[in-house]
């Protein structure tokens, strides 16, 4: 192998591959990455067995060929090295690289060793815009815990519909729903729900958000690709491939409540303030208790910690229903508030017990459930 | 050699030829899942071990199993389920904290059982031992023994309690089997979007995969032809692979109406066990259990009233029981006799509902799944006459209505038929056990339209 490339194209290729390579006691292997010379690109890939991720970039190739190397050293390396161009070359199961006051060789492995990323032949595909479906995964990343009992809602649920992307995630204390309203149709010939892996949506955010791109999605029974092209010409870039989560979806939609009893509309900043300064007199399980008062016009937010002190404030907000008091836990109520990005929130709630929705006001594409805290 | 022992063979010797780090990571969870002409289909668990098998251990693999097995001519690799679920049962993490779960998610979506309903939590009386002992035995022997079990009861006796016992009892002593708990109107409505959705064989044969069928509610099937039929077929499909069947009705098989007489007599070929109304003794034990459950306690005193009180059904000692606990919760003290006395009074007067004579023609003509003015009306067919009769000793008996005023309700007819009707009726329910309960379930009816 025998190739020069510049080096702000190498480290970038880098920084989307290396971040999925792993330390793995039994196989050693996954903790570097592959570099192949083909044709007129170069080629890393890396993978943990559950998500496998290849970047192109172009480059002069001269010899083509393949070699596999520890990533961590690598890709330090090469990101202290000048923006100048980079001339990589394979002797003997090492890797040379030179630059201009640089030579460096690194130990490399046998590329047989690597595992083969599969690839999805067959099955139908999407196009959509990259930068909105992040936002939206965005939206809802934080909410899945990992759980081994529980794996299918350890991940993040999709379905693609014609006109409608609905992203949803929860820990079964609370749950989000993201729908993508979209302005072109999707040639779909069905319907497609999938689980994808919270590590695979985490990795999607971080390499397709800042890419003003369209994202291609290809389907199949258990894996999912997403591709996006180079700018330069129409040759892939990123290709992730992620496995998915077996098992069926808890049905979501039956913990929407119909109706509720109280209706609140708020001012989110101000919300969002009170409760974080409530959270500083918070007791270990983050109890914080809302109380309305329908005649003035406004809740009570209250918590105490017997070792601190305690906390009131009041907050003014247009009630209609019952009177309630309630408590939370105000991670979760702040965790809700700051994926909304209207500047009043609906806040609607269903009793001590029941589920309650956070909600932006005029804005159907979001919603937050939440469950309280059983009243002391 | 059966497949399993064929594939142990392979590994034995695929051990030798690779690394023990590359053993152990591509050939965890593989199996040999059948052959098909001459090629053997091995389930791989991620295509990840799929590519690796296929592009790398391929030839090694083919080498050791056509040496085993000349017939072989080829090898097919395909994903299968992951190992995950296996996992699943190990129990949830108990969370220390008062904060709530959505409560759909403790339902299993793939049995529809909810964990809270088990054995361990069922008070067992005379009044439900027989019906306990054998869903006990159902749940040691799935489908050799008493099949189907057939339970009925009053509402609120705890069929539903025992049916979702025996489900997670059933997945408790045998994982593998798959158990699915239906409401009998889920079932309905599922084989009516199957007819719309042309799919019914689809949706016939995801019932006909399944080891321990449980519906509940059968009573529900009355009138419905078409589920009756689809489920006629599904029914003797898992009872000729001794797969076992749990139904509970609120009334024995006979007293289904319009229930197809295939149905009612394969209902009635296994076990059929009742539930009948708890003593006094038992329903101080269930109002214990439960108080224990939500971690209160009272004094025997109150549990004594609430149990004299409140005789015919367990979900409403459990609603007095939750307003005493409300009570304790808003006053922080035990409440007494004489406040649990005050407390009870709404619910304990409230079932003795006004009824009228409105009331009994609607809950008769709904039992019977006929329409109101068919009893009104001078039809004299036979499924329409007893009926009728019915509605009018019903009318004597609890309404104290004079027969004139009984004669005119019923399309005019004479004081005589009423006199007539009342006395038959009456002495028909000497004789007839079947048509006593038929009356006493009415007369539930009555009570609860």
């Amino acid at each position: 192998m025998k190739l020069k490339i510049l080096q702000n194209k190498l480290k970038k290729g880098l920084s989307i591959v290396e971040r999925i390579s792993v330390k793995s006691l039994t196989l050693p292997i996954l903790n570097n990455i592959l570099i192949k010379a083909e044709k007129n690109f170069l080629n890393l890939s890396s993978t943990d067995l559950e998500i496998g991720i290849k970047w192109w970039g172009l480059a002069k190739i001269e010899k083509e060929g393949v070699i596999v190397v520890p990533v961590r050293v690598f890709s330090n390396f090469i990101g202290l090295l000048p923006e100048k161009p980079i001339n990589l070359k394979v002797e003997k199961q090492t890797l040379i690289i030179e630059s201009e006051k640089y030579s460096t060789k690194i130990k490399g492995f046998n590329p047989e060793e690597f595992p083969i990323i599969p690839q999805i032949t067959e099955g139908e595909s999407i196009v959509i815009d990259g930068p909105s479906f992040c936002q939206g995964l965005n939206q809802v990343i934080q909410i899945p815990i990992l759980s081994s009992a529980r794996p299918e809602i350890s991940g993040i649920y999709f379905s693609f519909q014609k006109d409608l992307i609905k992203i949803v995630a929860t820990d079964s204390f609370r749950l989000g729903e993201k729908k993508l309203f979209l302005r072109k149709t999707l040639p779909l010939h069905r319907e497609y729900s999938l689980i994808l892996p919270q590590k695979a949506a985490k990795e999607i955010i971080n390499i397709f958000s800042e890419k003003e791109e369209k994202l291609k999605i290809y389907f199949s029974a258990n894996q999912i690709l997403f591709e996006s092209l180079m700018e330069e010409t129409s040759h892939p870039e990123i290709r992730l491939i992620s496995r998915l989560i077996e098992g069926e979806y808890p049905d979501y939609q039956a913990i929407f409540p119909k109706k509720s009893e109280t209706q609140i509309i708020l001012k989110k900043n101000e919300f969002l303030n009170q409760l974080r300064t409530a959270s500083l007199f918070a007791s270990k399980m983050n109890e914080v208790r809302l109380k309305t008062d329908i005649k003035k016009g406004e809740i009570e937010i209250f918590s105490q910690n017997p070792d601190l002190g305690e906390y009131r404030s009041f907050l003014p907000g247009k009630i209609s229903g019952k009177e309630i008091e309630v408590s939370f836990n105000y991670r979760f109520l702040v965790d809700g508030l700051l994926n909304i990005k209207s500047s009043e929130v609906l806040f609607e709630l269903n009793g001590e017990e029941g589920p309650s929705i956070l909600k932006p006001v005029a804005d159907p594409s979001y919603i937050y459930l939440v469950m309280p805290i059983k009243g002391t | 050699m059966n497949h399993e022992e064929l594939w142990q063979a392979v590994l034995a010797q695929i051990q030798l030829n690779i690394s023990q780090a590359n053993f152990a990571t591509w050939f965890k969870n593989t199996r040999i899942l059948g052959e098909k002409e001459e090629e053997v289909i091995i389930s791989v668990p991620n295509s990840f071990a799929k590519e690796w098998l296929e592009n790398k251990y391929n030839k090694l693999i083919f080498k050791i199993l056509h040496s085993l097995d000349e017939e072989i001519k080829g090898i097919k690799y395909e994903i299968g389920k992951t190992g995950l679920k296996v996992f699943k049962k190990s129990s949830l993490p108990i969370l220390e904290t008062d904060q709530l779960e959505f409560p759909e998610f403790k339902i299993d979506k793939e049995t529809n059982l909810n964990p809270r309903y088990t054995f361990e939590n069922f008070v067992v009386g005379p009044f439900n031992e027989l019906p306990q002992a054998a869903a006990w035995a159902a749940t040691k022997n799935p489908g050799l023994v008493y099949n189907p079990l057939f339970i009925y009861g009053g509402v609120g006796l705890g069929k539903t309690h025992l049916l979702q016992a025996i489900g997670n009892e059933i997945v408790k002593n045998f994982p593998k089997r798959r158990v699915k708990y239906i409401p009998c109107e889920k079932f309905t409505s599922g084989i009516i979007n199957s007819i719309r959705n042309h799919s019914v064989e689809s949706f016939k044969s995801k019932y006909r995969a399944i080891d321990i069928l449980i519906i509940d509610d059968v009573q529900f099937l009355a009138g419905k032809e078409k589920t009756q039929e689809e489920f006629f077929h599904i029914f003797n499909a898992l009872y000729e692979k001794n797969k076992q069947i749990i139904l509970s009705s609120d009334r024995s098989p006979k007293a289904i109406p319009a229930l197809a007489e295939r149905l009612r007599s394969r209902f009635e070929g296994g076990m059929i066990a009742d539930i009948s109304l708890p003593d006094f003794e038992t329903r101080i034990a269930i109002l214990k259990t439960k108080a224990r459950e939500k971690r209160v306690d009272f004094s025997d005193e109150v549990f004594s009233y609430i149990a004299t009180k409140i005789r015919k059904n367990i979900r409403e000692l459990e609603g007095a029981l939750n307003r005493l606990i409300a009570h304790q919760k808003l006053k922080k003290q035990l409440p007494d006799i004489e406040t649990t006395k005050k407390l009870l009074k709404k619910i304990i007067i409230s079932p003795v509902k006004i009824t009228t004579p409105k009331k009994i023609i609607q809950a008769v003509a709904g039992f019977y799944d006929l329409k109101e003015r068919d009893l009104q009306n001078s039809s004299r067919k036979k499924e329409i006459v007893k009926p009728r009769q019915i509605a009018m000793y019903l009318l004597r008996e609890t309404l104290k209505c004079s027969y004139p005023f009984i004669g005119r309700r019923f399309g005019g007819r004479d004081h005589t038929t009423a006199i007539h009707a009342h006395g038959k009726i009456l002495k028909e329910l000497e004789k007839d056990e079947n048509l006593r309960e038929e009356i006493n379930l009415i007369r539930q009816r009555v009570l609860s339209v």
